[in-house]
């Protein structure tokens, strides 16, 4: 890969460093102050339930009861926007939250309410282990059930249990969990990227004209006349709604202005009135008022669903007109859009998201969760789009360093040097945060699910690693997780559950019949099709129940193909529609058809029967079999070993198989993707002992990683061999995406050769063709936390001196020895 | 020119020792006995195999190790574990480490050919295209198995490779000087400058050593030099002082980076493994007063002008 230079420049040096690893106790690493307090304030806030989104919208149902549901959505819409209360924080420059304080979690009832019943009154939020929640008194606890009470029959997830059946049941999360639905059984689907291109373009007002003219053009020899008619007449009660709410907000500005004695506060306040008066009568002018019209556009989805990651699309793109024309007229300097960048990124985190504890177990964490901010890349010529915002977005996303927002860097063969050594300093910093994105097989991926090449590559990132196409696609992303060494248990045990003894899928043989191995690949693939049968309808009806009981015509407003067509983003409205559910353990599904190829059908070292009753034994007693399971000669995924190589690619081909090319209601198809981001721990838990040398409730593999099981880490070649192992499958097949997470020590990336080296190592990576990664970077911090819980830290790699070795397995003295050098290095 | 090599380790993905990403082969065998060596199943120049006590199943529950071995008797099990392996004797333990599911038998050393060790070698060839690495041969010392390293370098120059050789260069110079031409960059240590005190610690000559660092210099190749430093052996005054001297008048300051590598407490379990006693047990370290002194010699070599480093960096960090 030979450099290509940029001449695009943020406020520091390209090659600035900003340390290496994760470093505690750091409260400024912005150079503004502001962003610094801003930041601090968030972290001091707790996170509380709220119950006003909960209120108005159930006052409006009970109001409207008879009403479409398209216009019961817009009605309760209408009523939050106008009536919810509004909050200006201290030293804060752009406007606008989900209905709820900062960091507060409103209520979506719309959705479900029978575990938020069932949590209060059973194992309270506030008790929780993580992901804790506060309910601010017992008047508001009250109210919280007697509301929800009334929406018990009403919500997706009522109508969901009563349409499953028995088959669809007993795999999904009320049953024995093979396939889990939770999320959009439980909440909003959301995974989509607004076109905030046209929205910036012609504003809020020329989104009300255009539905207006289409409203007026409606014919009543259209037998969907009456359903067009209510999506038009909702979008626009809807979006005239959110004009007085940002209006709402320029009088409390200038209410606060002249409150306020600090004169420089005094302007600043009348200029964000300024912004909003504007952004709500008319289109952005300016830097500052497009990143207040996009914060405002971003806040309201999430008023109206709480479908997660909602992404901000190619940012440094959409956004760049702006900056640059303010640049051009010397009205914004650098540092004033980076600042204004800062302010937006912390804002960023303030929407919560409140989880009912199953999609927790699955997706950690109290965000809404995957707001990915995509840049670099090529743009729709194939030509390099780098611009001075992608270099000011990596620089504030190392001032800021938090949860949000999740940067993604496009990575091709023309990126240019200056931007990867950015992103290199950003991931040496150790924050977690860019991830990137490989162009080649992504664009391969958008153009196998029927986009033309231009289209294909105009791509973003929503969520953890999904493609989607902003203002045209509506892919239903992160649709469920399938626990694959779970069906992998039904190819061994004829169809029974290890758990239960239960027969849950068709009996298709079991290790006591096998006689050949490729019976065994065969049964996979029934079980492959069984299971996949169940979930995928089981999907099409929780995509036809939102489409029923939830439409979005606000957000639909923000896809032109939904505006000219007069269908909902739940009917299918968008130009592109998809359905994407992901595998897990995939690479626990691959070592084990290793061990059973080699144990049983070549080296003849055991039986099938004798591994099947180990695994049975969750190997308890069978010592000698369990050690070779687990030991090097035995051969395993991520070694750059053909053997096992091949079987890891034959389980990601198999599900890719099994999901790509079905129907779905909304005129798209289902896409496979193979990530588990962190569901893999939960689905471990309730897993049986797998075939790879695997014990009842540890993890299955991540994402597109190796097995690692309590008796060893399965990779012992180091990363060159792993990602050759990765790359031996054609990431572009799974047209939902794929994840790999790869770590490092600090050691390894420190001095200027460390950070060379992680360049070369990214640019070796891209050339192989992978579709995603992004890296660990350990500190010592993590090394005590890795004293402390061994198992969780198995693969943690450390340069001790003439080799490397992983830490776990080094003896006490030495750990700590390591742990004090690594302090001296920074 | 021999073909086959014993090699005891293969690592790919390290970044250490030569720049880049490198594929690294540890050749076997070594003439000095550096107390403070971290690879003890690198010194004897025959394979040996090596027992981890804390990955034996047990003998009663497993002990398939026992009718596997030629010499009965002869594994040595302590509370049920096996604990170390006898060497000493010239067994082949090949089928005890075959026979053990658990990898608790391990195998140092293993005959392999040119041509298998450039398979490994170019599969990650991609690499050192992107960041300027290669192949790093090490050991034990490489230069004991001279000719093997110098038909693995020529096939590496076919393959348009960059070849490093890290050696003790305790080793006659012919062997060096056939080199030459297929190596890179070189890198070395000096352990210590007075003769006496060098014998004592790693039973070697240095005399041969310095010489051959001359020589190289001489001829202006590429070398990275370091000094491996040893609490209260090599890091007083008069041997840094004496050290810088050597460099500078001898060697004509011709060294890429002087790298000060601080003494780890490593491969204990090795040498536990393999039954041989560690000479650094007593060494008390306050690690943290101990990194001070190292730092402190460093920046008395950068004050004499020789470009100096703490670690395997050859360039530090910009600070912010
Ligand atoms: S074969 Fe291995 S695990 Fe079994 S007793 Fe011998 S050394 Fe221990």
């Amino acid at each position: 890969m030979s450099n290509t230079h940029t001449t695009a420049i943020g406020t520091e040096p390209f090659d600035k460093t900003y340390g290496i690893g994760y470093q505690v106790h750091h409260t400024d690493w912005s150079p503004f102050s502001r962003v610094n307090k801003l930041r601090q304030d968030f972290l001091d806030r707790s996170y509380d339930i709220d119950v006003e989104r909960l209120r108005l919208v159930t006052e409006s149902y009970q109001a409207h009861q008879t009403e479409s549901k398209k216009m019961q959505c817009a009605y309760a819409f209408e009523n939050v926007l106008l009536n919810t209360k509004l909050y200006i924080y201290d030293q804060d420059l752009i406007v606008g939250e989900i209905a709820a304080p900062a960091k507060a979690a409103p209520i979506y009832p719309e959705f479900s309410v029978n575990w938020i019943i069932d949590e209060i009154l059973n194992s309270p939020f506030e008790e929780r282990e993580h992901d804790k929640f506060f309910i601010r008194n017992d008047e508001e606890r009250q109210e919280i059930l007697d509301l929800c009470k009334w929406w018990q029959g009403k919500t997706v997830d009522d109508r969901l249990q009563a349409s499953l059946d028995e088959d669809q049941l007993k795999g999904s999360e009320v049953g024995e969990k093979i396939f889990q639905t939770n999320l959009y059984h439980y909440a909003g689907v959301g995974h989509l990227a607004i076109d905030y291109k046209n929205l910036m373009k012609v504003g809020y007002v020329g989104l009300i004209k255009e539905a207006k003219k289409h409203l007026a053009a409606l014919s009543k020899r259209d037998p969907e006349w009456a359903a067009k008619r209510d999506f038009y007449q909702a979008m626009i009660i809807m979006h005239e709604a959110a004009r007085t709410y940002i209006k709402r907000y320029a009088k409390l500005a200038m209410a606060t202005a002249k409150e306020t004695t600090n004169q420089q506060r005094q302007t600043e306040l009348e200029e964000m009135a300024a912004n909003c008066y504007q952004i709500a009568d008319g289109t952005p002018k300016t830097f500052w008022q497009a990143l207040q019209l996009f914060n405002i556009a971003t806040a309201l989805i999430q008023v109206e669903s709480n479908g997660h990651s909602i992404s901000y699309g190619r940012m440094d793109q959409w956004l760049y007109p702006y900056y640059e024309a303010d640049m051009k007229k010397a009205t914004l300097t650098k540092d004033f859009a980076l600042e204004l960048l800062e302010v937006e990124y912390v804002k960023m985190n303030n929407p919560t998201k409140l989880k009912d504890q199953g999609s927790m177990a699955v997706r950690n964490g109290r965000g809404f969760g995957g707001e990915s901010l995509t840049i670099g890349g090529v743009d729709r010529d194939g030509n390099d789009a780098t611009n001075d915002l992608t270099m000011l977005m990596l620089e504030g996303s190392a001032h800021t360093r938090m949860m949000n927002p999740w940067v993604c860097v496009r990575m091709h063969e023309n990126t240019p040097y200056e931007l990867k050594m950015k992103v290199v300093e950003c991931i040496r910093a150790g924050y977690g945060h860019p991830k990137l994105y490989n162009d080649a097989p992504a664009i391969k991926a958008m153009m196998r699910k029927g986009m033309t090449l231009a289209e294909a590559r105009d791509y973003c990132v929503v969520g953890c690693v999904e493609l989607s196409l902003p203002g045209k696609e509506y892919g239903w992303h992160d649709a469920a997780y399938v626990n694959t060494p779970k069906m992998m248990e039904m190819v061994l045990n004829g169809g029974r559950s290890f758990n239960t003894g239960k027969q849950l899928g068709p009996d298709t043989g079991s290790l006591d019949t096998y006689t050949s191995f490729d019976e065994v690949l065969a049964s996979v693939d029934q079980q492959f099709e069984y299971w996949t049968d169940q979930m995928c309808s089981s999907l099409n009806i929780i995509d036809a129940l939102h489409r029923e009981l939830k439409p979005l015509p606000y957000v639909s407003a923000f896809f032109g193909d939904c505006m000219d067509s007069g269908k909902d983003l739940t009917e299918g409205g968008a130009k592109y529609n998809g359905i994407g559910p992901q595998a897990s353990g995939t690479a626990t599904c691959a070592d084990s058809l290793a061990t059973i190829k080699q144990l049983v059908f070549e080296d003849k070292y055991c039986s099938g029967s004798e591994l099947l009753q180990a695994i049975k034994d969750n190997w308890e007693g069978h010592d000698v079999l369990y050690a070779m399971v687990n030991s090097s000669k035995v051969h395993h995924y991520g070694n750059d070993d053909d053997y096992a190589d091949e079987l890891f690619k034959y389980m990601f081909e198999c599900y890719c198989r099994h999901i790509t090319g079905r129907k779905n209601l909304r005129g798209g198809d289902f896409r496979p993707g193979v990530y588990s981001v962190n569901a893999n721990v939960a689905m471990g838990m309730n897993t049986h002992a797998s075939a790879d040398g695997r014990k009842k409730g540890e993890a299955i593999s991540d994402n597109m990683g190796p097995v690692h099981t309590d008796a060893g880490s399965h990779d012992i070649c180091g990363p060159t061999a792993l990602v050759n192992s990765l790359a031996k499958v054609d990431h572009s097949l799974a047209t939902n995406g794929t994840l790999m997470n790869l770590r490092f020590p600090q050691d390894a990336v420190a001095g200027i050769q460390g950070r060379n080296n992680l360049l070369s190592f990214i640019d070796a990576y891209i050339a192989k063709g992978p579709m995603h990664v992004q890296f660990n970077i350990m500190s010592s911090e993590t090394m005590r936390a890795a004293q402390k819980k061994p198992e969780d830290y198995k693969d943690m790699l450390v340069r001790v001196a003439g080799y490397s070795a992983y830490f776990v397995e080094l003896g006490k003295p030495l750990q700590k020895d390591l742990i004090q050098r690594t302090e001296l290095s920074f | 020119m021999a073909d086959k090599g014993i090699v005891f380790d293969v690592q790919r993905y390290t970044i250490h020792d030569g720049p880049g990403l490198r594929t690294e082969l540890f050749l076997k065998g070594c003439p000095l006995r550096c107390q403070w060596c971290s690879n003890p199943e690198s010194w004897a120049p025959a394979i040996e195999w090596g027992a981890y006590q804390s990955k034996c199943i047990s003998l009663s529950k497993c002990g398939l190790c026992t009718p596997a071995c030629p010499v009965k008797g002869i594994l040595n099990f302590k509370r049920d574990k096996l604990t170390a392996i006898d060497n000493s004797k010239q067994v082949d333990y090949t089928d005890c480490e075959k026979a053990c599911p658990a990898d608790a038998i391990k195998q140092w050393g293993k005959t392999m050919s040119v041509s298998e060790c450039m398979t490994i070698i170019c599969k990650d060839k991609s690499y050192y295209e992107q960041s300027g690495g290669g192949v790093t041969v090490s050991g034990g010392e490489a230069l004991l198995q001279s000719e093997f390293v110098l038909s693995l370098f020529k096939a590496c120059q076919k393959e348009g490779i960059q070849t490093c050789c890290e050696t003790t260069f305790y080793a006659d110079w012919k062997k060096v000087e056939a080199l030459i031409p297929y190596t890179d960059i070189w890198i070395s240590d000096i352990k210590h400058m007075d003769p006496m005190i060098h014998r004592q610690y790693t039973s070697g000559d240095n005399k041969i050593i310095l010489e051959n660092l001359k020589r190289l210099t001489d001829l202006k190749q590429e070398l990275i030099l370091r000094i491996p430093v040893i609490p209260n052996v090599n890091d007083d005054r008069t041997n840094i002082e004496a050290t810088a001297d050597f460099i500078l008048n001898e060697l004509h300051g011709r060294v890429r980076t002087l790298q000060l590598l601080s003494f780890m407490r490593l491969g204990v379990e090795k040498y536990q493994s393999l039954n041989i006693p560690y000479g650094m047990e007593g060494i008390e370290l306050d690690r943290e007063a101990f990194q001070e002194h190292v730092a402190e010699i460093a920046a008395y070599f950068n004050r004499r002008g020789i470009h100096c480093l703490v670690g395997t960096k050859e360039q530090e960090d910009t600070k912010e």
